[in-house]
């Protein structure tokens, strides 16, 4: 396999299944890390420095979500949640806390790999790609969003959704296009992944997440990126 | 046309007539309806019926027997009054015999002058001849009103001849001075012999005084029905509103408790039955209450169970599958018996998840747990993406798919993820059970529902298995059910998956002759289904004539024809 792809905190109780997996992932050449308690999550997190993480919503001591929010009070790094709960609140407090993605146990390694792939893909553009939204000046490839010279810390996530929308704009993208292009679902899946983005991503770059003049609604259609007019 | 000419105000008349019985009758039946449903009219009808009866018996009898009492005391009185002043006048005539012409004129004057005056109130007195005696020299008939004479009925003077000694009475009706109408009077007669002459001394009392103490006495005693009548209507009316009262309250209450306010109750005030009632009610709702409490308490920990359940099972099923993949990626290098070993291990895997899948669906359906996703969709793209799913298993089993869809757009308020599931559900098993045969799948919609039916020309089943087939875990043929797989669960999540939706699915089959499953939906919620676009019977089916082909000892059995109406009922 050679070099590692990347190191993916691995964050579950279960110790068979954090094996498990660390298996998979060893087999696809990334490095795991794990943690089985959920006080301990952070410091794994901060002393690991991985590139992923793979996180239990049901665990000992902190729970998931809380997890979730404080990894990203410090870092944009992609977070993937296993949930074994088919409850859909949970799911969407998992996203809301910031989660980028979910998957549901039980699942297969294969969905697991491309779920970790898909948030790990990284487009090598060579070519310097800058595009401007509404007062939003995007770097492509330097993965930075000013206004003003003023630099908004977004998640990779949220940039790339941000970036689909940006480099098409008044074109409306619906949900199911959002999820194939940002999370590289190829089948249909859980539209409310792009809801809850969109609204997080709104709340950082929206004047007025309450009236958004960069991510427009588009009523039973999906969302388009417009240009302000000031 | 003078017929019809002639018949135009005929039909207007009979419309009319028509119209004014229609009011009639709605008119009629609005008091029948106000009578059936209020239990205070009736009670306070009935108990002024009753009294008016009553009253009517008694007033009856009261003014009678006051009327006879009067009438009879007065006639007493008169007829005494009558015997003593004809008494005296015997004696004056007795006393003066030899009179003459002139003076006897003049002595008839003054005894009938004082006859009138000198008895019990005002009567007029007449002195007439009787019939049949020639004297002389004649004196005239006297009396003190003489124009009133002609009422001295006949009758009583041919009483008064034959028995001259006696005194006789008649009752006469004297008309009044105004001319509005008579008065009851009383003519009491006898005979009188001056000078051997025989007169006749008739005494007419007028009545007036006595009529009008009578018709005062019955207005009294109307009136005082009147008031009676008024009263036992009020009294009535207040104690069955009394009694009907706290009844009106329950039933309210009872209402409002129906309609999930659990918490509502009946104030209790004294010690009555009344009172009795309300604690009764109140301890009834309280025990309801609790109840239901429980019943909510219970849902809610079953769902908690159902989830637990799931988590708990999940996360080591995750484990297990993970590892048999890896087995499984890395069976070239294992022995053949491991390798194959590896192989069952994630197939059956794959059964295992389906199994807890349908498990912990069926629970949240029987937790009340489920929740209806609905959006408004073309149903025809739902039929597509179940057929399209379902295309790779027909063409292992060499099954020809044969969807009709209509042109136009069947749009329902539908929650797709399961009316997918239900078709999936019904495509997999008219699948595994047509033999090879083509399973046909037709669309439909009207302005109230849109319906899928699915046809398969395999084994069919009689109508015994076909009742059953809903059921859990049920399968009509247990040996192949094993080799086709699938969790036993399908139909019976499928038909809870309809009816979320206020749908059917039913079933007809007939053994050799296939089966056909028919999905109804009604297009919007809170439309209730009456009808199906699509007939359950597939139209190649002559209901009536087609031979049923049922085991032997069916053959003459009525009970071997489907009961379409149990199955529609379903």
């Amino acid at each position: 396999m050679g070099s590692m792809k990347g190191r993916i905190l691995v964050v579950d109780d279960d110790v068979a299944l954090a094996e498990m997996i660390g298996i998979v992932l060893r087999s696809e050449g990334f490095e795991p890390l794990f943690c089985a308690h959920g006080d301990d999550a952070l410091e794994a997190f901060r002393s690991g420095q991985p590139d992923l993480v793979l996180l239990d919503l049901m665990l000992p001591g902190k729970d998931g979500t809380e997890i979730c929010r404080l990894i990203r009070g410090e870092s944009g790094v992609p977070i993937v949640m296993l949930t074994a709960k088919s409850d859909t609140v949970d799911i969407v407090l998992g996203l809301e806390s910031g989660a980028d993605d979910y998957i549901s146990k039980p699942f297969k390694p294969k969905e697991l790999m491309a779920r970790v792939r898909a948030r790990l893909r990284r487009t090598d553009e060579s070519t310097p790609e800058h595009l401007t939204i509404g007062d939003l000046e995007i770097d492509v490839t330097g993965h930075r969003v000013t206004r003003d010279g003023a630099m908004i810390p977004l998640t990779p996530l949220e940039f790339d959704l941000l970036v689909a929308l940006a480099r098409k704009p008044w074109q409306v993208f619906t949900r199911e296009v959002l999820l194939e292009r940002v999370w590289g679902y190829r089948h249909a899946a859980d539209t409310r992944l792009v809801n809850v983005h969109v609204q997080r991503l709104r709340s950082k770059i929206e004047h007025d997440p309450e009236h958004p003049e960069i991510v427009q609604t588009v009523r039973g259609v999906g969302y388009k990126a417009g240009t302000e007019a000031p | 046309m003078p017929s019809g000419r002639s018949s135009a105000p005929w039909a207007r008349a009979g419309r009319a007539v028509r119209r004014a019985w229609r009011r009639v009758v709605s008119a009629l039946a609005l008091v029948v309806h106000r009578w059936r449903s209020s239990l205070q009219l009736r009670v306070v009808t009935t108990a002024m019926l009753i009294g008016l009866v009553a009253l009517t018996v008694l007033g009856a009898y009261l003014s009678n027997w006051i009327r006879d009492g009067l009438y009879n005391q007065r006639i007493d009185q008169l007829v005494a009054d009558a015997s003593q002043s004809t008494q005296q006048a015997r004696e004056r005539f007795d006393a003066s015999i030899n009179s003459t012409g002139q003076d006897r004129e003049a002595l008839f004057r003054e005894v009938i002058g004082r006859l009138q005056v000198g008895g019990a109130g005002t009567r007029d007195v007449f002195l007439l001849r009787s019939p049949g005696q020639v004297i002389a020299p004649p004196v005239s008939e006297q009396g003190t009103a003489f124009e009133l004479s002609g009422l001295i009925p006949s009758q009583l003077r041919h009483l008064v001849q034959a028995s001259p000694q006696q005194i006789h009475r008649v009752p006469v009706a004297i008309e009044r001075s105004e001319g509005d109408g008579v008065d009851p009077g009383v003519v009491i007669g006898s005979a009188v012999t001056i000078g051997g002459v025989q007169y006749e001394l008739y005494f007419l009392y007028n009545l007036a005084p006595e009529q009008q103490t009578l018709s005062f006495m019955q207005r009294v005693l109307a009136l005082a029905a009147v008031g009676l009548m008024v009263m036992l209507g009020a009294m009535t009316w207040l104690v069955t509103r009394q009694a009907v009262q706290p009844v009106r309250i329950a039933a309210k209450v009872a209402e409002r408790l129906a309609d999930g306010h659990l918490a509502e109750r009946m104030t209790v005030r004294g010690e009555d039955e009344m009172a009795t009632l309300a604690r009764s009610f109140n301890e009834m709702a309280q025990s309801l209450q609790v109840q239901i409490r429980r019943m909510e308490e219970l849902s809610r920990l079953q769902r908690r169970f159902v989830s637990d359940v799931s988590h708990e099972l999940r996360t080591p099923l995750t484990t297990i599958r993970i590892a048999a993949e890896v087995l499984h990626a890395a069976r070239a290098d294992l022995d053949p018996a491991a390798a194959r070993s590896a192989e069952l291990l994630t197939g059956q895997l794959d059964r295992f998840e389906a199994l807890l899948a349908d498990l912990l669906e069926m629970s949240r359906f029987d937790a009340g747990a489920v929740m209806l996703d609905a959006e408004r969709q073309d149903v025809r793209d739902v039929v597509i993406t179940a057929v399209d799913q379902a295309t790779a298993l027909a063409s292992r089993r060499g099954v020809w798919l044969d969807v009709e869809l209509p042109d136009r757009a069947a749009v329902a308020d539908i929650d797709p993820r399961r009316v997918e599931r239900i078709l999936r559900n019904l495509l997999v098993n008219a699948i595994e059970h047509s033999d090879g045969n083509s399973v046909q799948i037709r669309v439909a919609s009207d302005k109230r529902a849109a319906a899928i039916t699915v046809r398969d020309h395999g084994i069919g089943m009689t109508p015994e298995e076909a009742e059953r087939v809903f059921d859990r875990f049920w399968r009509a043929d247990l040996a192949r059910a094993r080799s086709t797989g699938g969790t036993g669960l399908g139909l019976a999540i499928s038909i809870e998956d309809a009816r979320l939706h206020g749908g059917w699915l039913q079933v007809w089959a007939r053994p050799g002759r296939g089966a056909s499953f028919r999905l109804t939906l009604p297009r919007r919620a809170g439309i209730t289904l009456t009808d199906s676009p699509l007939p359950l019977v597939p139209p190649d089916i002559d209901t009536v004539d087609a031979p049923v082909e049922v085991p032997v000892q069916g053959a003459a059995d009525p009970a071997a024809i489907p009961d379409l109406d149990r199955l529609e009922a379903r």
